[in-house]
Parts: structure tokens; sequence; C-alpha cells
């Protein structure tokens, strides 16, 4: 299921939390949403969903949310790891929930079992540690089997076995056609996870698009080589009109360019290579590039 | 519809706090039922009209009060409202649902009550429950005795009143205390200054929710309408309570 965020605004007093924000969600895909802190994720998430009141709308397959017959089969959402009546077993809570799509009891173990929290059914979740709410508040997400799913920080307190489970888990549950819309402060996890990216700042829209488009954005090409004689070889690739910098006695770092084109280099002007390769960014270098000053809540620099 | 009454009924029942609270409004209500007769002795005589409003006093209703503002509270308390409305976003199905429940809980237990009240009235030393005793009711406090239906209409609002307080100020607590220290001590205290005013804060006296649903209730007052200022409270308590609920974020 498609799904258009159209121009979504939210002020709280004087902070303009979400500012005519629009992006497209598409199915088959995960969609990772990142932000600096205080960067709206949470506020748009919770437009998306009309928990917030704001302008703007958002379109699940052409029609508000309220439009469908039932909501739990069209979105699924897990905004917060404690949203749960400490009280209330695992079993009992997830009974509730199911109650707006008729889920079964049956679905209700299913799900339980699927998120490891079978053996805890008839606890209470008030004991349960923050990856244990996280899996709850995933397993009431997914009760319905939504066409959408909407994650907000849902690997915060997962061991690493449990954040991989989840990553597989997310980008199976795209491959069967369905949308997921995942904000994580783990950009490492992200880079592995996520099809599309939509990252925003101070409410406003950075990027939308491909993860691949968005890596690209800072790596501009660029080549890694390390050679036996740097000062040759820098002469002959700056004859060739090209820029590098040095970032070692004999390693250079030299942008815009493929590593087919240095090795041609190289090898007409007959310097010995003794590594090539291409740059490849990561998702923080360039999430930190491109937000750079845009922090709502800045850190005190080091004296 | 039927799937949000479905919610709303599953959140009531699922929390132990509810069979607990239910269950200690029962057991005053028996207590409160029986005492008299047992401890009072032969003298004690009672109408059967009397002894079915005993659920109406403020230490029945509490109780009431209590699992009402939960209704809401939890939600608040613990985040829930926002999975809630997610599942139902059009909120007024979450209104209409939560309240014709509370209606329905508060049937369930007015009449447990009365089947328990039965109960200890039939297994009384003859002659203390009659009808043709001189009837006291804990409720009013005094020889009035409310008609049932009346007992019925006020723990319904009572329950609304707790209900709205909470969906208002999002805060648990406050749609417990609040009625109960209005009913039994703060509108005492008002009334005692307007007294003291020599008339010019009578309009305010006149005006309180429980000073005017209790003279309902007993059917006895100077007060002009009291039923409807009581109503006044609960509905306009109600229609705030609603629009704060369908402006506000959740």
């Amino acid at each position: 299921m498609r799904v258009e965020v159209i121009n979504l605004d939210k002020h709280f007093k004087k902070v303009h939390a979400v500012d005519s924000l629009g992006f497209t969600i598409e199915p088959g895909r995960v969609t990772g949403f990142l932000g600096p802190n205080g960067s709206g994720k949470s506020t748009t998430m919770r437009l998306m969903l009309g928990l917030d009141s704001g302008s703007g709308t958002t379109l699940f397959d052409g029609k508000p949310l309220r439009d469908h017959d039932s909501v739990t089969r069209v979105v699924g959402a897990h905004l917060d790891a404690k949203f749960f009546h400490p009280k209330r077993t695992a079993y009992s809570h997830l009974r509730m929930l199911g109650a707006e799509a008729g889920v079964s009891k049956e679905r209700v173990y299913e799900v339980l079992e699927l998120v490891g929290l079978d053996s805890v059914a008839k606890k209470r979740p008030g004991g349960f540690s923050l990856g244990m709410g996280q899996r709850l508040g995933l397993a009431g997400a997914m009760l319905a089997d939504p066409q959408v799913l909407m994650l907000d920080e849902p690997a915060n307190g997962l061991d690493p076995q449990s954040i991989q489970w989840m990553r597989d888990f997310l980008k199976h549950y795209a491959s069967l056609g369905r949308s997921v819309l995942v904000s994580s402060h783990l950009l490492s996890e992200m880079q592995l996870l996520a099809d599309d990216l939509v990252v925003i700042a101070k409410g406003k829209l950075i990027a939308a698009e491909p993860m691949n488009e968005f890596l690209a954005r800072a790596t501009g090409g660029a080549v890694r080589v390390r050679t036996t004689d740097a000062r040759k070889l820098a002469e002959a690739l700056q004859a060739q009109g090209l820029t590098l910098v040095a970032t070692g006695e004999d390693e250079m770092r030299v942008p815009n360019v493929t590593t087919d084109r240095v090795g041609h280099i190289a090898f007409a002007s007959g310097v010995p290579i003794l590594e090539l390769s291409s740059e490849t960014a990561s998702l923080e270098s360039v999430f930190l590039q491109l937000t750079e000053g845009q922090e709502q809540y800045k850190i005190g620099g080091a004296e | 519809m039927i799937s949000a009454l479905t919610y709303e009924w599953r959140r009531l029942w699922s929390v132990r706090s509810t069979w607990v609270v239910s269950g200690l409004y029962l057991l005053i209500t028996g207590l409160l039922g029986a005492l008299p007769i047992y401890l009072v002795g032969e003298n004690f005589k009672q109408s059967w009209n009397g002894l079915y409003s005993t659920n109406a006093n403020f230490l029945c209703l509490v109780m009431l009060g209590i699992v009402a503002s939960q209704s809401w509270g939890h939600e608040y308390r613990y985040g829930m409202i926002r999975i809630t409305f997610s599942e139902f976003p059009a909120r007024e199905k979450v209104v209409v649902a939560k309240t014709l429940v509370l209606f329905v809980y508060v049937t369930l237990m007015v009449v447990l009550a009365w089947s328990l009240l039965g109960l200890i009235g039939a297994t009384a030393p003859a002659g203390r429950i009659s009808k043709a005793n001189p009837g006291m009711s804990l409720a009013t406090g005094s020889d009035h005795v409310p008609d049932l239906w009346k007992v019925f209409v006020f723990s319904l609002a009572y329950a609304l009143f707790s209900s709205s307080l909470v969906m208002i100020a999002r805060n648990l607590a406050l749609g417990i205390v609040l009625p109960l220290l209005l009913a039994t001590t703060i509108e005492s205290l008002i009334i005692l200054l307007a007294n003291l005013a020599k008339g010019r804060m009578d309009w305010f006296a006149h005006s309180l929710p429980f000073t005017n649903g209790q003279a309902w209730l007993a059917g006895t007052s100077d007060l002009r309408q009291p039923g409807l200022v009581f109503a006044a409270w609960v509905v306009g308590l109600f229609l705030l309570a609603n629009i704060r609920i369908a402006k506000s974020d959740a």
C-alpha cells in the first residue's frame, strides 16, 4: 500500500515542529526515517496517524486513515515501548488491541510466538525489559497483519540478536508488498535495513530518496589509492585534470572519479598500485554532513 | 462501533483493579446495608426503599468513580491513548464506546448491589425491613428516601462526572478525588461561606453540583430545579470533555 504524506505542518507554540512535510512511502520497500533529536520524526508519525492536530493529510492507498473500514488492517503502529498497562497481561493487551480487526485468539498466540514472548504471554508487562516492551509493541502493530507498518525507534533496547531478527523480519514483511516506515537513531543498522530514506531536520525535509542515491551524495565517486610512488601518480592524475587529497605518505583520495580511470592512468604512467578502492560513504557520515547545524538540541563542545 | 465496544469491554475487565474495586463496591454496599440491621438491634426499622438506596452513599459511589476515572485515566497514564486513537481515528467512536460501556458497567453494579441488598433484607430478622417502616437513607443521611430510579440515575451521573473530569484534566486521581471532595467537603465549606456572606454568594451556593444532586435525590429541597442544575453540571462537563478529546493532541 502506498502512503502519501502531503504538506504536514504542526506548531508547538513558537516551535515549528513539522514544516510543510511531504514524502511517499512505497509498497515493497523499507523506508528509514531519520533526523536529529527533536527534528519532528515522532510528531510526523503522530500526525500521519491523526493523533496530533495539525494541517496536511496522509493518504493510505489514496484515502485518509479514518475512511478505511478496518484501520488496523491498513496500518500497524508501534510508537513507544512502554505504551501498555503494566498490570494487563501481554495476552490480554493484544486481545484488546485485536478487537478492532476481530483478531482471533490463535493469531494473538501466533504473534506472541513470532516475537518470542509466548513464554510470558500471561505475565504482566510491568516487569518487562525495554527490549521485551519493544517486542510487545511490535506484536501489537503486526497483530492484524497490516499493509503498512510504522515503527518509531523499534530497535531501542534490543540485543544484537533481536536487532538482526527485526531487520530480517521487516525486510521479509516488505518483500510481501507491504510498506514499512522505521525511524531509528542506529544509523549503521538503518544502512543495512532501509531501501529508501526520508531525512528531516527542524521539521523540514532534507532528503527523500533511495538509500544508494542518498549515499552517492557524499561520495561523488571518490577513489582511494595506495602506491609505491605517490608523487609520480599525483602528477599523472593532475595532468588528467583530476584533483586529489593526500591522506598518507603513499596514499591519496581522488574525488569524482572511478577506479577504472585511476587504474588506467596509473598503468599508463607505469606506477605500481598497491591498493585501489572506491570509497563507500557510511550513512552516518552523509547524515551528519547533511544535518550539520540543524540539530534542535545541540550538544556543547569539549573545551 | 461493535469493535470499539469490544475493545473497551476488554480494556475494562482485563485489569485486576476493575475486579478489586467492583468487589469493594459490593462489599461496602453490603456492609452499609447489613451493619445497622445487626448492630442497632431490635430498634432498627428500615424500609425496603431505604435499604435499596444504600448504594447511593458516597462511600459506594466513589468506587464507581474509580472505575469511571480509569476508563480514560489508565489510557493517559500509560500512553495507551495513542494506541487507542491510532486504532480508532474517529475519536467520537471511542467516546461513545467508553460512555456506553461505563453505563453498562454501572447498571450491572447497581443491579448486583440491589440483589445483594435484597438478600440482606430477606435474611434480616423479622420486622426490621418492611414496607411499613419509616425508612431512612444512607444516601441522603435523612429519612428522605430516594426513589430507586433516582439512585440508579445518580450513580450513572456520578460516574460520568468522574470520567469527564479525567477526560478534561487527563489526570486519573482528579476524577476520583474531586467529586468526593466536592460532595463531602468543598461544597459544605462554600455554603458556610455563603451563609457568612449574608446572601451575596447565594447564587453560587445554589449552583453547586452535588448540593443540587443530593437535593434532587432526596426529593425535598428549597433549591429551585435541583435536578436540572445537577444535570446541567454533568452534561456540561461531559460536553467540555468531548471538545477536549476531539481537539487536543492524543
